[in-house]
């Protein structure tokens, strides 16, 4: 049975709802952004875009741009490609990007050059008068049309072929037979469109290159700043000592701020030539237009099953959209990243996954959007086909997971694409949301519902996610393991100084890394000074994303802290006059065995290791921990959403929605709680509202919030939330993560919900986003067949 | 973004007095609504910089114009490529004049347009809507200037 957070042991600081220590200052509008930093002599960057998504460059005229006062400099891809500075490696090293647009254009909103000068204002206007010739060519708009290699998009690549690559998991002669064999077998292509994470605080950049020292700062909105500082060392020659990457506060990230992008190099090159700082800012629509989108995976899913409803094999064939350059941030064993949790929380006996990507005319990217590299593509697939197929047999959905559901003595479960669950328990976690939301009245309510042709549907998803990645001998970025650190000084009075290689944009860490810290050692949270995103002082990790901070720098925290202890324990025995031997830690004080009474804190250990160290050691206490997890972790859970969808309009309304998780150990249950929320806003904002849609000629139709919807309070459901807990058993605390659980979570069970509402109707699938139009128009369809 | 329109616009006026009004680069520019500046480059061809209100798009765009009539004096071809803001609009359109009589003369038109930028992110209902609303504006303006008022 998985336990809840209140039935852990009283703890010192994990599981308590400590509030935020950062936001005092965001709340008090005293946060630091990019934009907030002022530089003196500091120049502007704008840049200036394809308005065709593909199209030769015939020329770039400068002069009028040059010829308006304040304008310091125009650079172009021409200029970068002398400087040998037109290409920066893609994460994963199988593709590289253009900085800015030489020879083609390959997608809308491409960047062809940059302006600098004294205003932002002014370098827009500069941006105006920079008159590009084009020859449009036709584009490639699907990946369906790029993989008949009727155009090829890349003259830069030696294989004249738009296909990118061929990525397989699992037993695929096997899958197939297996399949041929059930007795009932689905198949559905479930697209998982084509999004964008839209953090509200865009991207930005401030270079200030210090000729006399030359030395580089970089002010920049990161997720990952040593990864930056190494990126920009290899791109720009300049050696990785005389880089210094600052990510100040950072406001939303969702992967979105993983990449590098053009903006950077170019507002970083024109700082080196001109010798003073300069500062880009993308706008809204550049952001949409440009920056890493998410998902783009075109999956026909097929599922075999006995009439009983037991599951015997799932294949899953995938046509994915990359964009015009292989961007995708997946490391580099895994290019279509960790797509093989698709068998998610089911005992497939046997299972195949295969990818196709390819490139078309359209921005690149496919970043983790609050996921763990493709883990929202799987999950959405493998949770939409096991309703389809729960249709198909005449069976509760719930029910048919129940009985494929991997039970809890299977953990550690190897699973038939590769990986190896740490632990769960589905079928606890799953009554827990089934008694909670009153399942059996809702189905009853429903049936009579429909008798009067009302529309109210129920959706699951009992989803397993794939986080912390993770471990040094799978995953790299840049060939660097993703390994993850964390620095712990004490000082003399007991407080201290905490830093991780990775960086927060709103999950919390320095509150936290404080309790993490704070509970190993019995101090006091509120004393730990947390910092990350400077690479100067902060020790190098691969940054925060795809749900890693907790499974990896949790992880360090815990250990570094644990060193502190071991360090401490000599003190204490010098303190209590005893053998090292006689000392234990125990209820968050060194103890010596046997003599109730005679203990030492760690605030007297750490006065102690400056004021009075053992003879022969070493005076200080601090320690430093790079992790390097042994495996992943799966959290999971089980949603539940409750609809009602009006025949008339298509309108849906979310009438509930429960989220019950299991993250492992709980460090700050309000903290988590919030996640929770924003990640669930975030899906049901997938479900409903947002696409990057582009028409026939290639043209981007979401690139503002007026066309890419975020939803405000008005529309958000209300949400309720619980949890229970199967700590993880190689995490140094247990937890598993929880960011992007609620995110790679709920989109399946906002579709599961609408498409049980319109069952009746016999729709069986219609692709994200719901909007209220195609939802009507299936009912609209639907009802024409019918009459 | 590709967009098609066509119509038939009455004119007061004789297919020779419509005819030569439509051949001359400046009275065509003259009835183009939102016109800041013009300038006429040859006998068939003009530069002109509008204003342009599109929901989010606002600003000025630059086009050019260009004249392409026929040797039968009854139909003409325009060609107008432009933008701004970083759109891009190419726009072709054709007439037919057909006396009706002395002193009426029936315009059949049709014209499309690609667009390509912020401006096909609108929507084809807004620029629909925003397109025909200056088409009928410039019609307006030339029946006027044809019947002895200003434009």
């Amino acid at each position: 049975m998985a336990t809840t957070t209140d039935d852990l042991p009283a703890r010192h600081s994990l599981g308590k709802s400590m509030k935020r220590k950062e936001d005092p200052r965001f709340i008090r509008g005293k946060g630091r952004y990019l934009d907030d930093i002022v530089l003196p002599h500091m120049l502007y960057l704008a840049l200036v875009h394809s308005p065709y998504p593909h199209a030769r460059i015939k020329s770039i005229d400068k002069s009028k741009a040059l010829a308006l006062p304040g304008v310091k400099a125009v650079i172009t891809g021409e200029d970068l490609d002398a400087a040998k500075l037109e290409w920066l490696p893609t994460f994963h090293g199988y593709d590289k990007q253009m900085v800015l647009a030489f020879g083609k254009a390959l997608y809308q909103y491409q960047e062809v050059a940059g302006v600098v000068a004294t205003s932002r204002e002014i370098a827009s206007d500069g941006a105006e008068l920079v008159e590009v010739e084009y020859e449009p060519l036709d584009p490639l708009v699907t990946p369906f049309q790029a993989r008949e290699d009727k155009i090829i998009l890349r003259d830069d690549r030696e294989s004249k072929t738009n296909h990118i690559y061929h990525w397989e998991v699992g037993d695929k002669a096997k899958a197939e037979g297996e399949l041929d064999g059930s007795a009932v077998r689905i198949k559905e292509r479930i697209l998982s469109p084509r999004c964008h994470p839209a953090p509200l605080e865009p991207c930005g950049v401030l270079a200030d290159m210090n000729k006399a020292t030359g030395r580089l700062t970089v002010y920049m909105t990161s997720q990952a700043p040593h990864v930056h500082r190494t990126a920009f060392s290899l791109v720009t020659g300049i050696p990785e000592d005389k880089i210094h990457v600052i990510s100040p506060d950072v406001g939303g990230g969702f992967g979105n701020k993983v990449p590098v992008y053009p903006g950077y190099v170019v507002a970083t090159v024109a700082s080196v030539i001109i010798g003073v700082p300069v500062k880009w800012v993308e706008s809204r629509t550049e952001n949409l237009t440009t920056t890493g989108f998410a998902r783009d995976y075109h999956m026909d899913v097929e599922i075999g099953a006995t009439k009983e409803g037991k599951v015997t094999a799932l294949k899953v064939s995938t046509v994915a959209d990359h964009g015009a350059f292989d961007a995708a941030a997946d490391p580099r064993k895994y290019p279509a990243g960790m797509f093989g949790i698709v068998t998610g929380s089911y005992d497939f006996p046997t299972a195949f996954a295969e990818v196709d990507a390819y490139f078309t005319n359209k921005a690149p990217g496919g970043i983790a959007y609050r996921c763990s590299f493709r883990v929202t593509e799987a999950s959405f697939a493998i949770e939409r086909g096991m309703d389809i197929l729960a249709r198909k047999l005449d069976m509760d959905p719930v029910e048919l997971r129940r009985r494929n559901f991997i039970k809890k003595e299977q953990f550690p479960y190897p699973s038939p694409l590769g990986f190896v669950y740490d632990s769960g328990d589905y079928e606890a976690t799953t009554q827990k949301a089934l008694d909670i939301i009153g399942y059996d009245e809702l189905r009853k309510e429903q049936a009579e519902k429909r008798k009067s042709g009302e529309l109210m549907g129920i959706g699951v998803s009992t989803f397993t996610e794939i986080v912390g990645a993770g471990p040094g001998k799978h995953f790299d970025i840049l060939g660097i393991k993703m390994f993850d650190s964390a620095e712990i000084r004490i000082h003399p009075t007991g407080s201290g100084i905490v830093r991780a290689g990775t960086r927060h944009q709103g999950q919390g860490h320095e509150t936290t890394w404080a309790q993490i810290v704070a509970e190993e050692l019995g101090l006091d949270p509120q004393e730990l000074l947390v910092e990350e995103g400077d690479t100067d002082t902060a020790p190098y990790g691969l940054g925060t994303y795809a749900s890693r901070s907790t499974p990896v720098a949790g992880g360090a925290l815990a250990l570094a802290a644990r060193r502190i202890r071991e360090k401490g324990k000599k003190i204490a025995a010098h303190l209590l006059e005893a053998s090292e031997n006689d000392v234990e830690w125990k209820d968050y004080k060194f103890n010596l065995k046997g003599v109730p009474g005679k203990s030492v804190t760690m605030k007297e250990v750490a006065f102690a290791a400056y004021t009075n160290p053992p003879p022969d050691s070493e005076p200080g206490l601090e320690a430093t921990y790079y992790y390097d997890p042994p495996n992943l972790t799966f959290p999971n859970g089980s949603y539940i959403a409750v609809v009602d969808v009006d025949r008339e309009t298509g309108a849906v309304i979310v009438r509930r929605f429960l989220a019950v998780d299991d993250c492992g150990v709980v460090i700050n249950p309000m903290i988590v709680e919030g996640q929770i929320h924003g990640g669930l806003t975030e899906g049901f904002a997938m479900a409903f509202m947002q696409e990057i849609a582009f028409d026939e000629s290639g043209n981007n139709l979401n690139t503002n919030f007026t066309e890419y919807l975020v939803p405000t309070a008005l529309e958000t459901p209300h949400w309720e939330t619980a949890n229970t807990v199967t700590p993880s058993p190689h995490h140094p605390i247990g937890a598993k993560g929880v960011g992007e659980s609620p995110n790679v979570g709920s989109p399946q069970a906002f579709v599961n919900a609408v498409m049980d509402a319109l069952a009746p109707l016999g729709i069986t699938h219609i692709d994200m986003p719901l909007t209220r139009e195609k939802v009507w128009r299936a009912i609209r369809d639907a009802e024409a067949k019918v009459s | 973004m590709n967009l098609e329109w066509n119509g038939q616009e009455t004119i007061p006026a004789s297919k020779a007095t419509v005819w030569e009004f439509i051949n001359d680069p400046a009275k065509i520019a003259s009835c183009l609504p939102e016109v800041r500046e013009t300038k006429i480059s040859d006998a068939h061809a003009f530069d002109a910089t509008v204003g342009v209100a599109v929901g989010p798009v606002r600003g000025k765009f630059t086009f050019k114009i260009v004249l392409e009539p026929d040797a039968g004096g009854s139909h003409m071809d325009m060609k107008i490529n432009g933008g701004g803001l970083g759109s891009v609009i190419d726009l072709v359109a054709g007439a037919d004049l057909v006396a009706q009589d002395d002193t009426t003369t029936v315009l059949n038109w049709k014209g499309t347009a690609s667009m390509r930028g912020p401006v096909a992110t609108v929507g084809g209902r807004v620029l629909d809507t925003q397109a025909r609303r200056v088409i009928e504006m410039t019609f307006e303006n030339v029946k006027k200037r044809l019947s002895g008022g200003s434009a």
